[in-house]
């Protein structure tokens, strides 16, 4: 091991026939040695570099006393030397700004020169979460762009919303990952990120066209550089356990409750001694348990010149706090490009990832536990499990996991290759091809076994899925360059084609000759109990594209974009095949401007505008046409059988086309004290219309309603960003940073006739719990307003009921004042999932080898349906808030007498909507970097320890784990049917190698 | 050199105008209505399709049996209070244009005229489609196309009368009730003309529309119209073909014995599969609730239809199924339900079990039987004043009901109205709960005098139309008119 690869360099220049000072010393930066900078004796030529201790050397002209340090990444500095022979110098790092290189759609840009909303994050602020998932990584990090963890199980992804929800549809935003289009980013192991650019506006978001409606993520991996070439070593190691548990009701209490449920609804207390139940099962305790976490990763990077590479291979292992889940994951990349001739250069990123995870039926067993009586043990004494069907009319969830045998396993190459020829001196071709190719595979067994009458299986089964799906596209296009004078220009045209297809086949069979996992195959069924089913998977479409911008700026101080793409996608109809997606975007860099004084207190203003439009083209493949219905069977002859049928059953709608998103952005960008505070504010407005919908047409033309290009939603908000970053000259480093989003979302319209918008079952009696109407929010919860509890025969005499009503129940408001309760005049808007207000806040601090990490997010505004509270089909456990019920006059206004049904627990009202809200310690970090001449003696460039928490301190109001609730369709979010797998909180040590 | 490298660009932009026609797809694992259509395969699925919404639930299960049996004299809503509280609504009349039995039915009979008008444009464009089978086969369409818009006239009065399956407007205002009969007439008189007897269709095609179903259908229409004659003469069609007779067992006629027998001019093919499909859920519907539990209970024989049976009339006990009774196959007694007042239920819907589950009733729905068509005959030729053909096709029906009996002695009176009346007893006894009552009695012009009588809120000239459902009032952009009184 060799880690001198930097040397000294010792320059002398014809100053060395006059009298010479030589001056030592060394130059860091937060208490690190910064190697390789340039030192130069002011105004001359004579200069040094500081070697791998950041130490250098210099000899000073005479007649010269100042010296300048220039490094890559850091501010220009000049010392007076004076007298002195040592000069220590402690660098600041480049306030980004001026220096920093942002990716956009094709291309990089200075932040300075930006007309567009673009936030960047970059692999220091991506921080060290422990996360295999990029996306729980960003979340809190970037004003507009709301990350919500789909789930808390292992290897668990996490959904984006820029902006707020622009469609009644799919609403997530595009991802790019080193120019390659992909479908998500949960395979994009963090460590291997350099930096993440969130593209909001219109300005950035055209040049991908019909696409880019909900916003664009372009994920930047880490390359290969001559500089900092060599080993990297990390690993840490840490557990987990659930955040927080809901308060359930114990042994004693439950059957108290029980009994006056009985007596309520006229029938014995079944329970003559409640009290001597004691505090019974938590069911809870059954289910979680501390589950470890661990993640090992070696990365070989270098280069030259001509060529870089980086080269990471990870191994991630996540066991889950329900016992029985896991997930582990291998992760290799290679990143290389190689300069085969000065005009030409070739590359190519590539990343091969094999995951395999043990599944659980989380939302089943989560039930179990909330819903099993604490009266039944989780296991007998003679070792069977406790039969929880008696009590509760439900499943043991311990047996669950017992009997669970499910496994998947993802293998994913994903990756492009690319040339780059420059021509007639300001042009650049480059062509691309890149490929995602994911194959995945599941197998359930279910063995026979009885645990209850309701909880069994007879015959044992075992399931097999398979899919693959590909994805490749090729882009090419030409990039121009050139300054004349003040003007800069910077321009690009592309033409790109890309292709989406993927098949699945799937199997079960019953009645396995064994019950090994060597018999876990569908040939080891009974050929008879055989089905089979197979068709097309994750989407077949092509794209077809042009696309072109134009950067103009003038003199550094006024910025114009022009940028748009033509669309052609195969799943629009005929008649509207190519989309045409326009932007432009101005800018003008005040503090550039002659008069401003950059020593003032606002040393940086740009104000930048845009409008664009944007498309959605997550439509459906086939939606133009009109597709037959198979499956439409009808019954002849004397045996009886079932011959097939198939006809039209759904209108199409040949005019489809993509969803138009016009967007209006405002921003300034503001730097005080030097940059050192820097601000950016950002004011949006996006219009989408021509959001599909099914608009309802009448039943007489006997055929299911096309979807149509017919629904509109605003979204309107302002993004903040504000920092502050600083290095002291006692080399104490800090940057405290926050992020806000305000968000307004609204439905314009949904038809033509102002029509209701029904969704999101809440499992009870079919209701549905959200109405997305116009002038509502997407997915708004409709329900019942409380007003109180009937005290008294006066009182269910004097108000409005809900059918027929008793004392003790609860009472809704009537809200048209007709004397009774309807859902079609009562029902009113009792919150929603979108959050008005979500915020980040976080810090960094080090001095002396230290560092200390945080970050805070949380959110406002938000609701969230406890609808688990809502379905009870048994006498399920209860929640600690039924044991403040109404028990006679005078005692509860706010929970009712207690019932096993009725209007009390089944209409959706006030009752079960709760504040949603949170702040959380999203992760706190402590490190300590061993001293530069420690570790050179152990031959390494750096050692890092640190210890780190994630998630471990919440302040929420909600009963539930988690109140960040995400079920897929945008009208069904924040209800909380209590089966998603809730976030754990996790404490890691972990060390990080470099050699 | 800067040739070449302009070359390189020139060619990539080359070849990739060879991914052009990447836009170009045909879905997968799917017929769109480009290539479908294509044969003789998909022409027979097109119409098989139309008869598979013969089974579904809005066309001849829940609202259905409300808007035929429940809201007449024939029968009560049955089942819990509660339960479906939108056909006590029916059988109230205090139902609203917003009550979903309407809406349902129109939904379910406007699909199948759908996939009946789809078939009947793309039938003729199919290439080498063999003459005589297309012939056939538009002949179904339209026989089952008149038989849904026969039931719609007869419940809502004018509807939209739509024969494209495409209309180039989506807001159609109501078609006046005379042009929707005269479409009716129309599509029957052509099926009739070309579809085969029952006897000439090949066995495997048993169930399938025939020339006697179309002329039977005619002569109901006739007779809805008050056109004797004509009603006489196409019910003399199907007598006179020799292709029926009445089914010896009046109380095996519904039983499994008695599907598709001589009897059966057109009914609805089903078949349980333990798999699932091939059923329906009008078994369920009516079936036992509560021990032994076959369904729901609903179509709750009245008490008035008991009292309207002759004494010693056999038919009272092959439809109506008591608690107590033991079942038709005689596996179970009925036990009595503390829940439900007064249990009975709907024997001739019994069927012995529910393979592939509950909903999934394997009991063909009887549509339309000779003993009908013999009444439609005798009250024609009574009303064209020809009381020996009336005696004789009456008697022919109680004859069989009576069996080895002495009960049901021969009508013998030759006077017109009263054997008029004793005509719509005798439908009303032999087709009870079979959801034909509601239909005779506003044809017969004394559905407001019956449904008086019994204290029901009946208002003249209102309830004998349903309420255009208000779902479509509204999705029509008020092109659709409400009926009088809602």
């Amino acid at each position: 091991m060799k880690p001198l690869l930097f040397f000294v360099l010792f320059c002398t220049s014809a100053g060395v026939i006059f009298a010479q000072t030589t001056v030592r010393g060394t130059v860091t930066s937060a208490g690190e040695p910064l190697i390789g900078v340039s030192v130069q004796a002011t105004g001359t030529t004579t200069g040094a570099v500081t070697d791998v201790d950041g130490s250098y050397q210099i000899s000073l002209p005479s007649g010269i006393d100042s010296l300048s340090f220039s490094y890559v990444g850091f501010q220009p500095h000049t010392v007076f030397v004076g007298n002195r022979t040592i000069v220590d110098v402690v660098l600041e790092e480049a306030t980004e700004i001026l220096t920093q290189v942002v990716v956009v759609g094709y291309g990089v840009q200075q932040k300075n020169d930006l007309t567009g909303a673009v936030a960047v994050v970059e692999a220091k602020d991506l921080g060290d979460i422990p996360t295999q998932n990029l996306g729980q990584a960003l979340q809190g990090k970037v004003a507009g762009l709301q990350i919500i963890p789909t789930s808390g199980a292992p290897g668990a992804g996490a959904v984006f919303r820029i902006r707020g929800i622009g469609t009644l549809n799919d609403a997530d935003p595009l991802f790019v990952v080193d120019g390659m289009i992909v479908n998500d980013i949960n395979f994009i192991n963090p460590r291997d990120v350099e930096s993440v650019s969130v593209l909001k506006d219109a300005s950035s978001t055209a040049i991908y066209g019909a696409r880019g409606a909900n916003g664009v993520i372009i994920v930047t991996t880490k390359q290969g550089s001559a500089r900092d070439g060599g080993i990297n070593v990390s690993a840490y190691t840490g557990s987990q356990e659930v955040v927080n548990t809901i308060d359930l009701v114990n042994a004693t209490q439950y059957a108290t409750l029980i009994n006056e449920a009985d007596l309520n609804e006229g029938r014995t207390p079944r329970y003559p001694n409640p009290d001597s139940f004691g505090v019974g099962t938590n069911w809870q305790d059954e289910v979680f348990n501390t589950a470890p976490i661990v993640n090992l990763a070696v990365g070989f990077s270098g280069g030259n010149e001509r060529s870089t590479f980086n080269l990471t291979a990870d191994y991630f292992r996540q066991e889950g706090i329900i016992s029985g889940s896991e997930f582990d994951r291998f992760t290799t990349r290679i990143n290389t490009t190689q300069k085969i001739k000065n005009w030409l250069t070739i590359g190519g990123n590539v990343s091969l990832i094999y995951n395999t995870s043990d599944n659980v039926n989380a939302g089943g067993i989560l039930l179990g536990a909330y819903r099993s009586d604490p009266l039944t043990p989780a296991i007998e004494e003679d070792g069977s499990f406790g039969n929880t069907a008696i009590n509760g009319n439900t499943g043991n969830p311990v047996a669950t996991i017992f009997y669970a045998n499910n496994e998947s396993q993802s293998y994913r190459a994903v990756g492009n290759v690319f040339g780059e020829v420059k021509f007639l001196r300001h042009f650049t071709f480059r062509t691309n091809f890149g490929l995602d190719f994911v194959y995945s595979r599941n197998r359930n067994f279910t063995p026979v076994f009885e645990v209850s009458a309701i909880q069994r299986n007879e015959e044992s089964r075992i399931n097999a899925f398979n899919s693959y799906r590909r994805n490749w596209l090729w882009e090419n296009t030409v990039a121009y360059q050139q300054t004349i004078g003040q003007h800069a220009f910077d321009a690009i045209v592309g033409l790109t084609y890309q292709d989406n297809f993927g098949e699945f086949l799937s199997g079960s069979r019953e009645n396995l000759i064994g019950e090994d996992p060597s018999f876990l195959y569908l040939n080891s069924g009974e050929p008879l109990t055989s089905l089979a089913s197979g068709g097309i998977f994750g989407g077949d479409w092509g794209l077809e594209s042009y696309l072109g911008r134009i950067n103009y700026t003038f003199d550094n101080r006024y910025l114009l974009t022009l940028s748009g793409r033509i669309d052609g996608s195969s799943r629009f109809g005929e008649s509207n095949r190519y989309g045409f997606f326009p932007s432009v975007g101005l800018g003008w860099n005040l503090s550039n401007e002659d008069f401003w004084n950059p020593d003032g207190i606002i040393s940086r203003l740009k104000l930048r505008g845009s409008w664009g439009q944007t498309g959605n083209d997550r439509i459906g493949n086939y939606s133009y046409t009109a597709l037959v219905t198979s499956g439409l069977g009808a019954v002849f002859g004397p045996n009886e059988d079932l011959l097939q049928g198939s006809t039209l059953t759904q209108l199409a709608n040949p005019n489809i086309r993509w969803e138009e998103t016009s967007q209006v952005d405002l921003g300034v960008e503001l730097g005080l004290f030097q940059n050192k505070l820097l601000l950016e504010v950002d004011a949006y407005r996006r219009v989408t219309d021509g959001v599909l919908f099914a608009a309802a047409i009448p039943d007489y033309l006997g055929a299911s309603a096309p979807t149509r290009n017919i629904s509109e939603v605003l979204n309107e908000g302002i993004d903040l960003k504000i920092e502050w970053r600083e290095t002291t000259a006692g080399g104490f480093t800090y940057r405290i940073g926050g992020n806000a989003s305000f968000i307004d979302n609204e439905v314009l319209k949904v038809d033509d006739l102002d029509s209701d918008l029904f969704a999101g079952g809440l499992g009870v009696g079919g209701q549905l719990g959200t109405n997305s109407r116009a002038g509502f929010p997407i997915g708004a919860f409709f329900g019942y307003e409380l007003d109180g509890v009937f005290q008294n025969a006066d009182e269910l005499e004097r108000f409005a009921q809900l059918g027929t009503q008793q004392i003790g129940d609860l009472r809704f408001r009537d809200q048209n004042g007709d004397g009774v309760i309807t859902a079609d005049g009562d029902r009113v808007v009792l919150g929603a999932a979108i959050p008005d207000l979500i915020v980040g806040f976080n810090g960094y601090f080090a001095y002396g080898g230290f560092d200390f990490s945080f970050d805070l997010i949380g959110q406002f505004g938000n609701e969230v349906i406890n609808a688990k509270k809502m379905a009870r089909f048994g006498a399920y456990n209860f929640e600690t808030s039924f044991l403040d019920r109404w028990t006679g006059e005078g005692t509860s206004n706010t929970e009712p007498r207690v019932t096993f049904a009725g209007p009390n627990l089944e209409n959706l009202s006030t009752r079960f909507v709760e504040d949603g809200s949170y702040i959380r310690l999203r992760n706190i970090q402590l490190g300590y970097t061993l001293p530069a001449s420690l570790t050179s003696r152990l031959k390494l460039r750096e050692l890092r320890v640190y210890v780190s928490g994630t998630n471990l301190w919440t302040d929420q109001e909600y009963s539930g784990y988690n109140p960040e609730i995400f079920n897929g369709s945008v009208f069904d979010n924040g209800i909380d049917r209590g089966t998603i797998y809730p976030i754990a909180k996790t404490v890691n040590v972990g060390i990080d190698l470099k050699f | 050199m800067k040739l070449i490298k302009v070359l390189i660009v020139v060619l990539a932009f080359g070849l990739a105008q060879s991914c052009s026609d990447i836009l170009d797809r045909t879905p997968q694992g799917e017929y769109t209505l480009d290539n479908f259509f294509q044969n003789e395969e998909q022409a027979i699925q097109a119409i098989n399709a139309i008869y598979a919404q013969l089974r579904n639930w809005e066309v001849h299960v829940f609202s259905y049996i409300g808007m035929t049996d429940i809201i007449s004299d024939d029968s009560d809503k049955g089942s819990f209070p509660a339960d479906a509280f939108f056909l006590q609504e029916l059988d109230d009349f205090t139902y609203t244009a917003t009550n979903v039995a309407p809406s349902s039915v129109w939904s379910g009979y406007y699909d199948g005229i759908f996939r009946a008008n789809l078939a009947i444009a793309n039938l003729p464009e199919v290439p080498e489609l063999d003459e005589q089978l297309q012939e056939r086969l538009i002949g179904e369409a339209k026989f089952l196309r008149a038989y849904f818009y026969f039931s719609l006239v007869r419940w809502f009065g004018d509807v939209p009368l739509i024969t494209e399956p495409f209309p180039d407007e989506f807001s159609l205002p109501r078609t006046p009730a005379e042009q929707v009969y005269q479409q009716v007439i129309t599509d029957l008189m052509d099926a009739a003309a070309v579809l085969p007897e029952k006897s000439e269709y090949p066995a495997i095609d048993l169930g399938r529309a025939t020339k006697g179903a179309a002329n039977g259908i005619l002569a109901k229409v006739y007779l809805t119209r008050g056109e004797f004659d004509l009603a006489l003469n196409a019910a003399n069609t199907v007598i006179n073909s020799q292709e029926y007779d009445l089914f010896p067992n009046y109380n095996n006629l519904f039983r499994e014995q008695g599907e598709n027998s001589e009897e059966s001019i057109f009914e609805v093919q089903t078949a349980a599969f333990e798999t699932g499909g091939g059923g329906s859920q009008y078994n369920e519907v009516q079936g036992v609730r509560g021990e032994p539990n076959l369904g729901w209970g609903f179509n709750r024989p009245s008490d008035d239809l008991i009292s309207a049976y002759e004494l010693g009339d056999p038919r009272r006990e092959a439809t109506i199924l008591y608690v107590g009774e033991v079942l038709p196959d005689g596996s179970d007694i009925v036990q009595d339900n503390p829940n439900i007042v007064g249990e009975r239920f709907n024997q001739k819907a019994w069927v012995p079990e529910h393979p592939g589950g509950n909903g999934n009733g394997p009991g063909n729905i009887r549509i339309l039987r000779f003993a009908d068509i013999l009444l439609v005959a005798a009250e024609a030729a009574n009303e064209t004043g020809d009381p020996g053909a009336t005696l004789e096709n009456l008697n022919r029906v109680r004859a069989r009901a009576r069996g080895n009996s002495s009960v049901l002695p021969d009508v013998t009176t030759t006077n017109q109205s009263d054997l008029r009346l004793a005509i719509w007893r005798e439908r009303r006894v032999e087709l009870a709960l079979e959801q034909q009552r509601w239909f005779d009695l506003v044809r017969q012009g004394r559905a407001a005098e019956v449904m008086q009588a019994l204290g029901k809120d009946f208002v003249e000239a209102k309830h004998e139309l349903f309420p255009i459902p208000q779902g479509e009032i509204d999705l029509s952009q008020g092109a659709l008119s409400q009926n009088p009184g809602y």
